[in-house]
């Protein structure tokens, strides 16, 4: 490993003003699941290391306030998946962080730091796009929050500037009543990164929200309005229909070695009927 | 049974230091003053090396050494257990991704890798031919220069040798169907969890070298010639490996850290990585085309069996995984006309080499299938088919090597039985039978020392490796049987060339039985002194003295084991030994060398359910039966069925390497290389044990630990088919896989 500084802010103001010293020699660390394996593979050789998790602002802790849910930079997944409010609102996303890595890694891994690392695959991105998660990034100039479709650019890019970090990411409890269910595609049954990750949502107005990683440079969200895929009545050729336009998006990689493209969008069609079935079961058994 | 003698289910010895951590692998083993190394390599497989240039690197503080080609005897030391074909580094030219360039050692390991990252190599990339019909290819580049194979007919090809087999005459045997297809399985590599380490050491006037090897003796062997020192200054040593599976039987790295502590004057210390081990350690690759003939009725007319192995840039035991895993590719059955030819294929590849199963797996998936294939085209039910043709005991099914040595068909119908065979199934599943077959030992060394201490404790000196098997425990069970010594006073050393006698190999399951019967018979050496002793102290003749169990058995009364030896001892004290030799030796004119010292006789079913839309496969149920002839110890046993059966499920559903255009492997390491987890298992595992006392080990055993592994892939495949219909002659049978051959999509590879 590279020799590198390694900092343990106390307060958030004094990690900003080290990331605002540091600027691209720095590397912020919380989970570190991401993080070591790059500084131990040498891909990444930052001078400095900044732990946030003596943050006092960032401690782990999942707050309801002001009609929404807060998870602070330093929630683990594994608490993340346990807690009752995440549980009852958000289902999908408990569900989603509790097929993240291996128990170990989930023991470590933030929420936060998933969307950081802005994947293509992260599993917990699906989930935040159908619940229109927003992103806290606290900076110099004070916080910001970023609408968490606006926060992926592509694989390892999102729009935090340099000098910003992830304080929390909020999630707006729902005024309607929400069915929904992640669902994924990995090479074993045992903790694998998935080849096509998938999130569904359906209101009790009708409106469907799907939202699928792993099969593009970011994961992408699409909102039938129309009702047809909540509509019991529809028919399968009606539904297939609507699930093949909001699939367009997708645009997986020939290269990779994991699936090809045709199996990840033939998985995206049966993963998304299969989580838009489960997603209306839910809504239906309340 | 005894509670702690042979046949006793006692949990195995070292298992709880293994599982908690407290077992010192060599990796843990600290040596005062070691530098650490890194190897250095290329980001290609094959390279024409134009200079190296280290200066950079001998800049790093901390670093004392930087090995290069340069730095070493010449001509380059070249070592391998069948040809002398593996330079210590790679001169010249490197042949395979990962081929170690040179080699830095440093005062810490970060210091040793920053370094490593320093030596500036400047090459040429070349083609490099990485699959077989590149490597068969005419105008393909040659992987071994022709220079080192003096008059080898294939030295301007890239076979490396081509073994063949046969009986009978299959090209006038007249059939009433004949099947043929092509079968393709997996590069593999062991997965052990513990890493392969190397360490070296200046030992007075010779060396001592610590390595996770499975053959220490081999090692000291090569070792000793490579360094031109007497076999007495050449101490291995050689902790219980954390699993080895075949993947540390022969020499890898242990010359180069040899070189670099005699040059540095102290020890070094080089632990692989999981990505520098799948570059060190895999299995060969192959293709099988099988066209077997079938009467209408069943019987089978004849075998054709030809298989490609797609081996590395060197030959490591690669040849005799070719000879050896090809030879019983007609399977277990009466077969009145046989052809195998077997051939290891070159190429610029990681050097492949012994891996549990040795060679048999792979052409075992292309028979089976192609049994299966017949039975389907003929109506005949599959269990059936085999039933028909399956060898009786004594029946010599290859012409001239070891007949049947089972009641084979007890353990087909058990399998059978546990799997429901023949009873109604839901929609969706499937089941599928395939039976496997391994030669074990064709010849085979061994000696063992047993020492009868004052208080009647024991001391056992065994060279097998025990690498999770649980030979410690086995031994030392048959040493309690054999003196009547508790359990738990009976110590058993190994792993020291200069402490313990020598063995030749821990391999194809072979230790039970020849360590076994080595043990045994030095125990029986002690058990003669005893009845000296006995016949001296009370005054009669030997004859009449028998020793059996811990007890002195005289013509008038019998007297504990301890008293006899106490009272023989005297005041001095001291100690019984006893030694004990187990031959297997060599048959010339055999095609192996040798016949089978037992065969390893396995047969698995599953039951399988498929997700049509995904390609993913649920195994329901998975029933596997060996025949062990006696079990020393049926709870290792069934542990080693289980073991081989799971790991048999990896090149079956996930596992394989993936080469990009330039010969590196894509998915090197665990995050796209992919084992079977706790989840990926079977829902329901069922091993049985058939003992029919007919082995030539001890108390009748056979050698078991491979078997379970040897048909997997053919059942699962087989149920599959049964399931879906789905016809797959490639593995592993990943969802992907599954579901382009449900959907009608090509196989992509």
């Amino acid at each position: 490993m590279h020799p590198f500084a390694y900092e343990r802010p106390g307060s958030l103001a004094e990690a900003i003003a080290l990331l605002g010293r540091h600027g691209a020699e720095a590397r912020l660390l919380a989970g570190g699941t991401d993080l070591i394996i790059r500084l131990r593979d040498g891909s990444l050789r930052p001078s400095v290391v900044i732990d946030l998790k003596r943050v006092e602002e960032l401690r782990p802790a999942i707050r309801e306030e002001d009609g929404r849910l807060s998870i602070s930079a330093t929630s683990v997944m594994t608490d993340i998946a346990a807690d009752p409010r995440v549980r009852r609102h958000f289902v999908a996303l408990a569900e989603a962080a509790a097929v993240i890595g291996s128990v170990q890694i989930r023991n470590r891994a933030t929420l936060a730091g998933n969307i950081c690392n802005a994947s293509p695959a992260a599993d917990t991105a699906p989930s935040l796009l159908v619940y229109g998660a927003v992103v806290v990034a606290a900076g110099p100039a004070g916080t910001r929050r970023i609408p968490i479709d606006e926060f992926f650019v592509r694989s390892g890019a999102t729009t935090l500037q340099r000098d910003e970090l992830v304080a929390a990411v909020e999630l707006p409890l729902p005024a309607r009543r929400i069915g929904a269910a992640h669902v994924r595609r990995t090479r074993r049954r045992g903790h694998d990164l998935a080849s096509v990750t998938l999130t569904c949502g359906v209101d009790d107005a009708g409106v469907t929200r799907l939202a699928y990683g792993s099969v593009g440079p970011r994961p992408v969200l699409e909102v039938d309005e129309s009702g047809t895929l909540a509509d019991p009545g529809s028919t399968g050729e009606a539904r297939a229909g609507v699930l093949e336009r909001m699939f367009l998006g997708a645009s997986p990689s020939p290269r990779s070695m994991r699936a090809s493209p045709e199996y990840r969008v033939a998985m995206l069609r049966a993963l998304g009927e299969r989580a838009l079935r489960m997603a209306l079961d839910r809504l239906g058994g309340g | 049974m005894s509670r702690d003698g042979v046949g006793a289910s006692v949990t195995r010895g070292g298992g709880y230091d293994r599982v908690t951590g407290r077992q010192r692998y060599v990796a843990d083993i600290h040596l005062e003053d070691v530098l650490h190394v890194k190897l250095v390599t290329l980001d290609c497989a094959r390279a024409r090396i134009r200079s190296v240039d280290a200066s950079a690197a001998w800049r790093v503080p901390g670093v004392r050494l930087v090995t290069t080609a340069e730095d070493l005897p010449r001509p380059m030391p070249r070592f391998g257990p069948q040809f002398e074909d593996r330079p210590v580094l790679a001169v010249g030219e490197t042949k395979y991704h990962g081929e170690p360039v040179a080699a830095v050692a440093a005062e810490t390991r970060d210091a040793a890798e920053e370094a490593a990252r320093l030596v500036h190599v400047d090459y040429e990339e070349l083609p490099a031919v990485v699959t077989l019909a590149a490597a068969l290819d005419p105008a393909a580049p040659l992987v071994q220069d022709p220079a080192l194979r003096p008059g080898d007919p294939f030295a301007t090809t890239n076979v490396l040798r081509e073994h063949r087999v046969a009986w009978g005459d299959v090209d006038a045997t007249v059939a009433d169907l004949v099947v043929e297809h092509v079968y393709a399985f997996p590069m593999v590599t062991h997965f052990a969890i513990e890493p392969h380490a190397f360490m070296a050491a200046p030992d007075g006037d010779g060396i001592a070298v610590w390595s996770t090897i499975q053959h220490p003796y081999w090692l000291q062997r090569i070792l000793a010639k490579l360094l031109r020192m007497p076999l007495s200054k050449v101490r291995v040593l050689a902790p219980d490996p954390g699993g080895a599976f075949g993947g540390k039987q022969h020499t890898k790295y242990e010359p180069l850290v040899a070189f670099m502590a005699l040059r540095a004057g102290r020890p070094v210390r080089l632990v692989l990585s999981l990505e520098e081990t799948f570059q060190a350690a895999r299995r060969a690759s192959a293709s099988v085309r099988v066209r077997t003939g079938f009467r209408a009725d069943g019987a089978f007319a004849f075998q054709d069996v030809a298989a490609d192995y797609l081996v590395g840039a060197y030959a490591d035991i690669a040849d005799r995984v070719v000879s050896k895993g090809s030879y019983p590719a007609c399977g277990p059955y009466r077969v009145p006309a046989g052809r195998v030819v077997g051939r290891g294929i070159l190429s610029h590849t990681p050097p492949s080499t012994a891996f549990r199963g040795f060679g048999n797996p792979q052409v075992n998936w292309a028979v089976e299938s192609n049994i299966d294939e017949g039975a389907r085209a003929l109506g005949i039910d599959r269990l059936e088919i085999r039933l028909r043709n399956l060898a009786r005991r004594g029946e010599a099914f290859i012409p001239f090597d070891t007949p049947a040595d089972g009641d084979w068909e007890q353990t087909v119908r058990t399998a059978a039985a546990r799997i429901g065979w023949g009873t109604p199934l839901p929609p969706g599943r499937g089941r599928g039978i395939a039976i496997g077959i391994k030669s074990g030992p064709t010849t085979g060394l061994s000696y063992a020392t047993v020492r009868l201490l004052a208080d009647g404790s024991v001391i056992v000196y065994a060279g097998t490796s025990d690498m999770g098997q649980g030979a410690r425990t086995v031994f030392a069970q048959i040493a309690a049987q054999e003196l009547g010594a508790p359990l738990e006073a009976v110590t058993v050393v190994m792993g020291d060339t200069a402490v313990v006698p020598y063995d030749a190999q821990t391999s194809a399951s072979r230790s039970s039985v020849l360590m076994g019967t080595a043990i045994q018979r030095a125990c029986g050496q002690v058990r003669d002194q005893l009845r000296g002793m006995a016949a001296r102290l009370h005054g009669i003749d030997e004859a009449g003295i028998v020793v059996e169990r811990g007890t002195v058995r005289l013509p008038d009364r019998e007297l504990p084991v301890l008293d006899v030896l106490r009272r023989g001892l005297g005041r001095l004290g001291g100690e019984l030994i006893g030694n004990g030799e187990m031959r297997k030796e060599e048959e010339p004119g055999h095609p192996l060398g040798g016949s089978a010292a037992f065969w390893e006789f396995n047969c698995t079913a599953i039951e399988a359910e498929v997700d049509e839309g995904t390609g993913d496969i649920t195994l329901v149920r998975h029933v596997t039966v060996s025949d062990v002839g006696r079990a020393l110890n049926p709870l290792q046993v069934r542990m080693q069925d289980e073991g081989a059966a799971i790991q048999g499920l990896g090149h079956t559903l996930m596992e394989h390497y993936i080469f990009d255009d330039h010969g590196r492997i894509r998915n090197l390491g665990a995050i796209d290389y992919r084992i079977p987890t706790s989840m990926d298992l079977p829902l329901e595992l069922h091993s049985e044990i058939v003992e029919n006392g007919d082995g030539p080990g001890p108390y009748g055993a056979k050698g078991m630990s491979e078997g379970a592994l040897l048909c997997v892939a053919p059942a699962v495949a087989a149920a599959v088919r049964d399931a879906t219909g789905a016809v797959i002659r490639e593995l592993p049978l990943t969802p992907e896989r599954v579901w382009r051959a449900l959907h009608g999509e090509p196989d992509r590879p």
